[in-house]
């Protein structure tokens, strides 16, 4: 807060003593050029914003009406306070959508002040102090806690199965009910009552006349070692103890002592939840995470599970800090087959498919939805994500390739039937320029649809949003919806023609003209991904368009091939959606410089997924944490 | 993948069934009931839900007049109890701006809390505890479970409206502003949380005797890590211990209940419950997935709750505003597809029709249920207050001035049933409050928007 203060001196003054005090503040960062940059962010946003918005945007928007909760007179007080992230996101998208100032307004800015407007507030992001965010202890997910009880004692992860799903945001909902906590206790018992549970309770019988509590220590020590995923300080195992005594006093056996220390772990805080090794005393307020967090945070990022040997071994050396190694370990772990849960959990969660398995499909018009057939889809995006992060290829090739992998069941959606059979999954190269990367396939396809017929739009705003990271402003409030329209008007036009009648709206055309050019582009795919010519309509498909800058296409094939050319922008979007993945919350005020920073490496290793992850794992959010406000 | 949380196999519990040391009488609760009079059972507050609004027509009664004599058509299979049914017309949402955009994510979100989140935080939950967890917090010490939350839809939708953050799209329950609270969807769970986990053969396995002991001991070492953590951390952590020790209570009183059991079998008499109580309805866990056969066994489930005196709050989360289907109507359509009709599309105005009345049909089979189960003096529904309704008035308009909502059982008398009032002025906060009240809750503070109580609904 101490920049709010700066900013409210004059400019004059402020120029001349600016630079000499944001660089005593940030004196740790050592980094003259960022403090000039701040320097200037602060003069845009008086200077600039400030006189823009007073003309433009106050009227509504300002103390007075507060319309869709927008105050820039407020946020102009302190423009990098984080509060106000998602009041410049607004700005800017609806700015730049020419959706504000609204038509009829007297006063609209020209282009030019459009453009001079966005490029100011692009450097909201220098206003921001250096900040890696708060580590927050987190809550295993329901995967990960399953995971880690089978790498732990070897058991089935279906275990828990009965736990509510994950409500993810970027991030998650990190709460602990007393639901949870109740079947955490439920599955703690059924995990206690597995045979091979049982087999290692009796295998630990310990030789006549040992001293029982000794041993017992060691087993403790030895498990919460791996159950808290760091070692356990001597109070902790402690606690274990008397849970062990408790067990004695009621006269359960040796076996059976082990076993309750057992349920104890299973239920503790230090197993449900990540927790630092140990308690920091310090006066700073940013520290980096330890090396046993920073162990956990990477295994349960790439494979949602605990750190196996060889991490832990360099999380006890105290070398897994150091970025090399803290890349090498990323590198090793991709290889292994277990990061396919970086698929499950982020890449199906970015790709939209957590709900492919339970939508509803018409059943007649689309019998084909089976099981066996979302299963394949799943399946097929998910080996297409995989291939591309273990094979370390560019992130462009998500959208613009020439292969996938398809069994007999999918094959008949590609119309590849005859020479695909069987149920197994394998790569097929593809000929067909349209097919080939996320465009063109069947799983988005049919995610991005209704149950009974494509939607243009939802596919243009899927496109925008998820592969190319633009912000689309919400549509205005009970808009008519296409079935509005007058029946008999529209009774004998394509699905392409009804929806362009957005274009008519003034009100609708601004973002319409940029999104249904996308959803018609793939309109050549029906509700389940399989080609067509004609729409429902019995009208023929007319995929031609073109995007802002004047990019034309004619085909999916086309379009594909103007989008994957948007490489910085994709690669962008990408990396910033896994960034709030691996640190579990939005992306805010400073992470946008990470990201400038990450995007420069990334861009000189050509865009590679290997590139990403590993600057991620090794970047400032990831491996720091404030522990102060 | 994500596996579906279907149920899988079928298992009656025979209810009243020598095997099943529960379900039994309250033993802790019930307190106001002196050593020689008639207990008097406590009032319990359901909540069910129903995203999307309705079609005006089709389920307000004409006219105070014919509200019994002839009922629209939404309300057919209320029929048997209208009697002891109350509607009200002129209830109003929560005004929406400034998230305009946010109908859907907004409507289940504020149904119970009657106020909007919190508009600089909306990318987190920050909103306000909700009536069910107002009441939780009074009288949930009471019984084994403090609340209970069903819903018969996932709550994992993702949208992103006006920037709020996706749990406001499917929680109605909230025990803190910051917490929303899950809603289970799985009918063996649920059975499970009531009563104790049961084996394959239905038999209830006995609780750990050790395990509350057992956590005790781990609460204090969470204590211990507490100590050691940022001021965020602890937050968590707080979370955690306050769950924990939900759980404690919760195997203290079947522990109890077991003993209780054990005793009644023995022939001596512990219950307050009197013998002419109607026993404990059995539970079916349905085999395939009709929508029907879903939604009837969580309404069991909460009827079983209420009528074992298990909890005294529930909320039921029927669907969450992003639309299921209803193929055994005969068509799939989401339901929120069909709702923008512009009143115009008659086919998707009969199929909004034909969606709202199956939702009406599956509270009615709750309440019906419960008017026809003995409780003291009356049914188990004279002592409940079962409310059904919707986060919006028209879906097809999105809006709010005059929600739908029916509120069934007299609360222990504390409300005068039989009767629609056509012309009510109020809004949902003051309706959650009065509900509140005549459940006995002392409510120190409005519920969000709330001005008054509604004296028009008491008896």
């Amino acid at each position: 807060m101490t920049k709010l203060r700066i900013f409210r001196i004059s400019p004059f003054v402020a120029a001349l003593v600016l630079l000499g005090a944001i660089s005593s503040l940030f004196a740790q960062d050592d980094d003259p050029e960022f403090a000039a940059l701040q320097v200037d962010a602060q003069k845009s946003f008086k200077d600039g914003v400030g006189p823009f918005a007073k003309k433009y945007c106050f009227q509504c928007h300002g103390n007075k009406k507060k319309k869709s909760g927008l105050n820039f007179e407020v946020a102009l007080k302190n423009p990098g306070n984080p509060v106000y992230r998602k009041h410049w996101q607004q700005a800017v998208a609806s700015v730049k959508a020419f959706d504000m100032p609204p038509d009829d307004e007297d006063a609209i800015p020209t282009d030019e002040e459009r453009e001079q407007f966005l490029e100011w507030i692009a450097k909201i992001k220098f206003l921001s102090p250096k900040d890696p965010g708060p580590y927050v202890i987190r809550r295993l997910t329901k995967v990960e806690y399953g995971n880690t009880l089978q790498d732990l004692f070897g058991i089935d992860s279906k275990v828990a199965e009965d736990l509510p799903d994950e409500v993810f945001g970027q991030g998650y909902l990190n709460n602990l009910s007393s639901l949870q906590s109740e079947q955490f206790l439920q599955i703690a018992n059924a995990v206690l009552e597995q045979p091979q549970m049982q087999k290692m309770f009796e295998s630990e019988k310990p030789a006549k006349g040992a001293d029982l509590r000794k041993e017992a220590r060691k087993f403790a020590g030895a498990l919460a070692r791996k159950s808290y995923r760091r070692p356990p300080s001597d109070a902790e195992v402690e606690v274990l103890l008397k849970v062990f005594d408790l067990a004695r006093e009621n006269q359960l056996d040796y076996a059976g002592a082990l076993k309750l220390m057992t349920k104890a772990v299973l239920v503790s805080p230090q197993f449900l939840f990540i927790t630092p090794a140990k308690e920091v005393v310090t006066d700073k307020k940013i520290v980096p995470l330890d090396d046993w967090q920073l162990a956990s945070r990477l295994s349960y990022l790439i494979w949602a599970t605990i750190p196996d040997a060889e991490l832990a071994g360099l999380a006890e050396s105290g070398k897994l800090h150091e970025p090399e190694i803290l890349k090498a370990q990323a590198k090793r772990m991709i290889a292994d087959p277990r990061s396919r849960a970086l698929f499950d959990g982020f890449g199906a969660q970015w790709l939209g498919l957590n709900e492919l398995e339970t939508k509803t499909f018409d059943a007649k018009k689309f019998p084909q939805m089976t099981h066996e057939m979302r299963s394949a889809m799943y399946d097929e995006a998910r080996l297409f994500f995989e291939s591309i992060m273990r094979d370390d290829k560019s992130v462009v090739r998500f959208v613009d390739s020439d292969y996938t992998f398809l069994n007999g069941t999918l094959a008949t959606l590609y119309g590849m039937e005859k020479t695909i059979t069987g149920p197994e999954m394998r790569k097929v190269s593809l000929n067909d320029p349209n097919r080939g990367g996320i465009l063109g396939m069947p799983a988005i396809l049919a995610t991005t649809s209704f149950p009974n017929r494509t939607s243009p739009v939802i596919r243009g705003v899927w496109v925008m949003e998820q592969v190319l990271g633009e912000e689309i402003p919400p549509a205005p409030a009970n808009i008519p919806e296409l079935e509005k329209q007058d029946e008999i008007v529209v009774a004998n036009m394509t699905m392409r023609q009804r929806i362009e009648l957005h274009v008519t709206n003034p009100t609708c055309a601004n973002c319409h003209k940029v999104l249904d050019p996308i959803g018609f582009g793939l309109e050549n795919f029906d509700a389940i991904g399989r080609w067509r010519d004609e729409d429902d309509s019995g009208g023929a498909i007319d995929a031609a368009g073109e995007l802002p800058g004047g990019k034309k296409f004619t085909s999916p094939g086309e379009l594909k091939a103007i989008i994957a050319d948007r490489k910085t922008e994709m690669a962008r979007n990408l990396t910033e959606k896994l960034l709030a993945y691996a640190i579990c919350r939005q992306l805010e005020g400073y992470d946008e410089i990470v990201v400038d920073h990450l995007m420069e490496t990334i861009e000189k290793n050509d865009y590679r997924m290997q590139t990403v992850i590993t600057e991620i794992v090794t970047s400032y959010p990831f491996t720091q944490r404030r522990i102060k406000n | 993948m994500r596996k579906n949380t279907l149920i899988d196999r079928r298992t009656c519990l025979k209810a009243a069934g020598a095997t099943l040391a529960l379900p039994l009488m309250e033993t802790m609760g019930w307190a106001e009931s002196g050593k020689d009079k008639l207990p008097k059972p406590p009032v319990r507050l359901g909540f069910m839900y129903m995203p999307h609004g309705v079609l005006q027509d089709q389920f307000w009664p004409v006219t105070p007049e014919t509200y019994l004599s002839s009922p629209p058509p939404a309300l057919e299979s209320l029929r048997p109890v209208l009697d002891q049914c109350l509607m009200m017309k002129g209830i109003s949402g929560v005004p929406i701006s400034p998230f305009n955009g946010a109908p859907h994510a907004l409507e289940l979100s504020t149904w119970l809390t009657a106020i909007l989140p919190d508009a600089p935080t909306r990318n987190r939950v920050n909103i306000a505890i909700s009536a069910d967890q107002v009441m939780a917090n009074y009288v949930g010490g009471l019984t084994s479970l403090p609340s209970l939350e069903l819903a018969t839809m996932p709550q994992t939708h993702k949208e992103n409206q006006e920037g709020l953050h996706e749990a406001y799209y499917s929680h109605c329950s909230y025990r803190s502003p910051t917490q929303a609270v899950p809603a289970e969807t799985n009918p063996r769970s649920v059975l499970n949380r009531l009563f104790g986990a049961t084996d394959k053969s239905g038999q209830f396995s006995k609780t750990d005797p050790l395990d509350r002991k057992m956590l005790d001991l781990v609460i204090g070492g969470a204590r211990d890590l507490r100590k050691t953590l940022p001021q965020n951390d602890q937050h968590k952590l707080d979370e955690y211990l306050d769950s924990v020790r939900a759980v404690e209570r919760r195997i203290a009183s079947i522990e109890t209940r077991q003993k209780e059991a054990a005793l009644e079998k023995a022939g001596v008499s512990t219950s307050k419950r009197n013998a002419s109580d109607s026993p404990p309805i059995e539970i079916k866990i349905p085999e395939g997935d009709k929508r029907s056969e879903y939604m009837q066994v969580m309404c069991d489930l909460n009827v079983l709750a209420f009528q074992t005196d298990t909890t005294r709050v529930s909320t039921y989360i029927g669907s969450t505003p992003n639309g299921v289907s209803y193929p055994e109507l005969g068509f799939t359509d989401q339901h929120h597809s069909q709702t923008h009709h512009n009143h115009k599309d008659e086919e998707k105005m009969r199929k909004v029709a034909e969606i709202t009345k199956f939702n009406i049909d599956q509270y009615a089979y709750m309440v019906n249920k419960m008017a026809n189960l003995r409780e003291g003096d009356g049914t188990l529904l004279d002592n409940c207050i079962m409310m059904w309704g919707s986060g919006l008035e028209d879906g097809a308009k999105h809006s709010r001035e005059n929600l739908p909502f029916i509120v069934a059982g007299k609360g222990g008398g504390s409300i005068n049933t039989g009767r629609f009032l056509d012309k009510t002025k109020g809004n949902q906060g003051d309706l959650l409050m009065t509900l509140l009240a005549c459940a006995g809750i002392p409510v120190d503070r409005p519920i969000g928007i709330a001005t008054k109580e509604m004296g028009e609904m008491k008896s």
